[in-house]
């Protein structure tokens, strides 16, 4: 029923819409395969994206994504497969009516919703951007310490980010340098996600310098909601203070970020997750999360092309709130990470890549992860091909190596990714 | 009184013969650069790419240009699967935006990302034009006179200087000697410097705006056996092209 609704409205949309909407978009069949403990794992989708777009006149644009996506095959994911045995003593056991129940799982179920839709303005001095809408932070190419708003996947780093509530405003000061500010309403009017962005060019660097408020949370996934089936969230409000650049050096592409976090956390709101944690772990005396107030993240990336065309690339993160032994790792760390919340469980890494076009279609490329921290590694052979005018394909090969209980471990699954889009 | 002023007409077609025969190679190359580098350009362009097997993947793109050429933006407009990925270059492609629509994403690239190839094509962002390449990054040396693709043509020879970026070693002019445009560009890789491995050819000249116009350029990979069609759906010369247009504001439009 409610696609048939949304099928409508969009079917409506378009038709009154479409003598000046441009409607273009794609269509994204994809196949995960994962093997995990000697036991293989498929999990297709098919996402259809509807991107719109209207001028309606030279100051004034309206865009909107729509995306229907659907899931087949495994798509309900025991997380606990993915975590060592050291951390599943961790994770308590539920129990409803008698009957254990396992929350730690992670549904795929078919969703649609519209990602992007607002309207940008261009006034003479700036341009105002409302509504929902993509945010991309930070000149990062695998990590963006400065980017709150979205977390990228590491097999994949540029694939689109979805779309967030927000007024946006940009004012250009010179030719070389803007402002960016940006309100995106939370449940609280008087604590909105702010940023603030002023960035200059410097001879070859464009330089950014950053102040955010953003509303976080951090899971304790010990502690569960049985009515809303959801795990306890702990509020909290992050600032940052940042910096990022790029530009080049002796012929290097070089940038980079920095991000100097302080979390606030309110005494009420510590004293009712201290209870709810003591009311949770009546059997098993949890402790409470460990919280770091004050931490700081940065990235350093370099690149170069050689007359061959062959593309290299390297970027190095820490995060300082992160572990540097891996046995030190905690079950909340792992769900923290996987809910996006943190951007790595591991205190030092980087990534690297190398890339060259097999032919004028084909590209090749192999990136890694490795973790100082840990010693762990993730290697992700990777194949694009233009098979078609509108139609890519793409092969992502992922292989993890780390031991037991490492970032990047073999309990991550080794496996692929097929990924084929035709747009319109 | 006629005859004085034939004589006149004669010595100075005379004159501007022995002055185009006594040209240097920096003053051809000086006329060629000034030529390629109009004070301001509008394009729309349809780019063909060609392979071995005869598989063609088409493209088209708006470009301006400003200054001489220090300024450039492209955006594509085809096919669907990059249409809004725009290119801004500065300061003759020394500095490079890239934007991605489907990710918001405006990435600074370095210069070495000239070298890259354009959409998959036989040309790189560098062959489309770095402003004053030419002069900047290779010193000149004349080569003989030769007759190509039916039009009489200078011959110079361009050699990378010791600390360009250029991903060529060498490039080949044939110069126009009635209008300056290179009629074939030869450029040569490091590996053997007397092979070309890619070829510029400029066919279907037309005078547009006063200024000679090449309406179709064919580039030939040797190294990879394709070739890359570009075809002017549209010129304009000395536009009046607002500086905002240079801008990252104007890149994510």
């Amino acid at each position: 029923m409610r696609l048939k609704n949304t099928l409508l409205i969009i079917f409506a949309l378009t038709s009154a819409l479409s003598a000046q909407v441009d409607i273009t978009g794609y269509y994204e069949p994809q196949l995960l395969g994962v093997k995990i403990e000697n036991q293989f794992y498929q999990l297709f989708s098919n996402k259809l994206r509807i991107d719109l777009e209207m001028n309606s006149s030279e100051n004034i644009t309206f865009k909107a994504n729509f995306d229907y996506i659907t899931y087949h095959g495994y798509t309900s994911w025991d997380i606990k497969k993915f975590l060592p045995d050291n951390i599943l003593n961790e994770v308590p056991d539920f129990v409803v009516q008698g009957v254990p129940v396992n929350p730690y799982q992670w549904e795929f179920k078919d969703r649609q919703f519209l990602d992007n839709a607002f309207v940008k303005v261009r006034f003479s001095k700036f341009d105002l951007t409302a509504g929902k809408q993509q945010i991309s932070l930070g000149t990062g190419y695998v990590w963006n310490p400065t980017d709150v708003f979205n977390r990228k996947d590491v097999m994949d780093p540029t694939y689109e980010q979805p779309g967030h509530n927000a007024l946006r405003i940009d004012l250009p000061l010179s030719d070389k340098s803007q402002i960016m500010g940006l309100y995106a309403p939370t449940d609280k009017w008087d604590s909105p996600d702010l940023i603030v962005k002023v960035k200059s060019r410097a001879g070859h660097f464009d330089v950014s310098l950053l102040a955010i408020q953003k509303q976080w949370k951090f899971t304790d996934a010990r502690i569960l909601d049985f009515i809303n089936n959801k795990f306890y969230q702990l509020p909290v409000r992050r600032r940052i203070t940042g910096f990022d650049f790029a530009g080049e050096i002796f012929g290097l592409g070089v940038w980079g970020e920095f991000a100097e976090n302080h979390l606030q956390i309110k005494n009420s709101v510590w004293l009712d997750y201290e209870q709810q944690l003591a009311f949770s772990s009546e059997n098993n005396q949890f402790e409470p999360m460990a919280i770091n107030k004050q931490y700081f993240e940065w990235v350093f990336g370099l690149d170069y092309t050689f007359r061959s065309q062959t593309y290299i690339m390297a970027e190095f993160y820490q995060n300082n709130s992160a572990e540097t032994d891996y046995h030190n790792y905690r079950f909340n760390n792992w769900m923290q990470y996987m809910m996006a919340e943190t951007k790595t469980i591991t205190r030092n890494q980087c990534y690297m890549m190398i890339q060259h076009p097999v032919n004028d279609f084909m590209t090749a490329s192999v990136s890694g992860l490795y973790s100082f921290s840990d010693n762990s590694y993730a290697v992700f052979p990777t194949l694009a091909y233009n098979i078609f005018e509108n139609m890519d394909l793409t092969l992502i090969g992922n292989l993890y190596f780390g031991k037991k209980g490492t970032a990047y471990s073999e309990n991550m699954g080794s496996g692929f990714l097929a990924r084929a889009r035709v747009y319109f | 009184m006629k005859t004085i002023i034939k004589i006149t007409i004669l010595l100075i077609m005379i004159f501007a013969e022995t002055y185009a025969q006594s040209m240097t190679s920096d003053e051809i190359i000086r006329k060629v650069n000034d030529l390629m580098n109009q004070k301001s350009v509008y394009a729309k362009v349809r780019m063909t790419i060609v392979t071995t097997s005869g598989k063609k993947r088409v493209f088209e793109y708006e470009s301006w240009s400003k200054n001489a050429g220090e300024k450039n933006l492209i955006r594509y407009t085809l096919p669907a699967r990059i249409r809004g990925q725009a290119i801004l270059m500065l300061n003759n492609a020394d500095d490079i935006w890239a934007y991605f629509p489907r990710t918001g994403r405006v990435r600074k690239l370095a210069s070495h990302a000239k070298r890259q190839k354009m959409q998959g094509s036989d040309f790189s962002y560098e062959d489309m034009g770095s402003g004053n390449a030419f002069i900047d990054e290779f010193n000149s040396r004349k080569l003989n006179d030769e007759k190509i693709e039916g039009t009489d043509c200078y011959k110079v020879e361009l050699l990378r200087k010791e600390k360009s970026t250029s991903q060529y070693s060498r490039v080949v002019c044939y110069v126009s000697k009635e209008n300056f445009l290179p009629i074939v560009i030869d450029y040569y890789g490091d590996k053997n410097p007397d092979l070309w491995v890619k070829r510029m050819v400029q066919k279907d000249i037309r005078i547009i705006d006063e200024i000679p116009t090449a309406m179709k350029i064919v580039m030939y990979n040797k190294k990879d056996n394709t070739k890359t069609v570009i075809e002017m759906i549209s010129v304009k010369y000395n536009l009046e092209i607002s500086d905002k247009m240079f801008s990252e504001r104007s890149l994510s439009k």
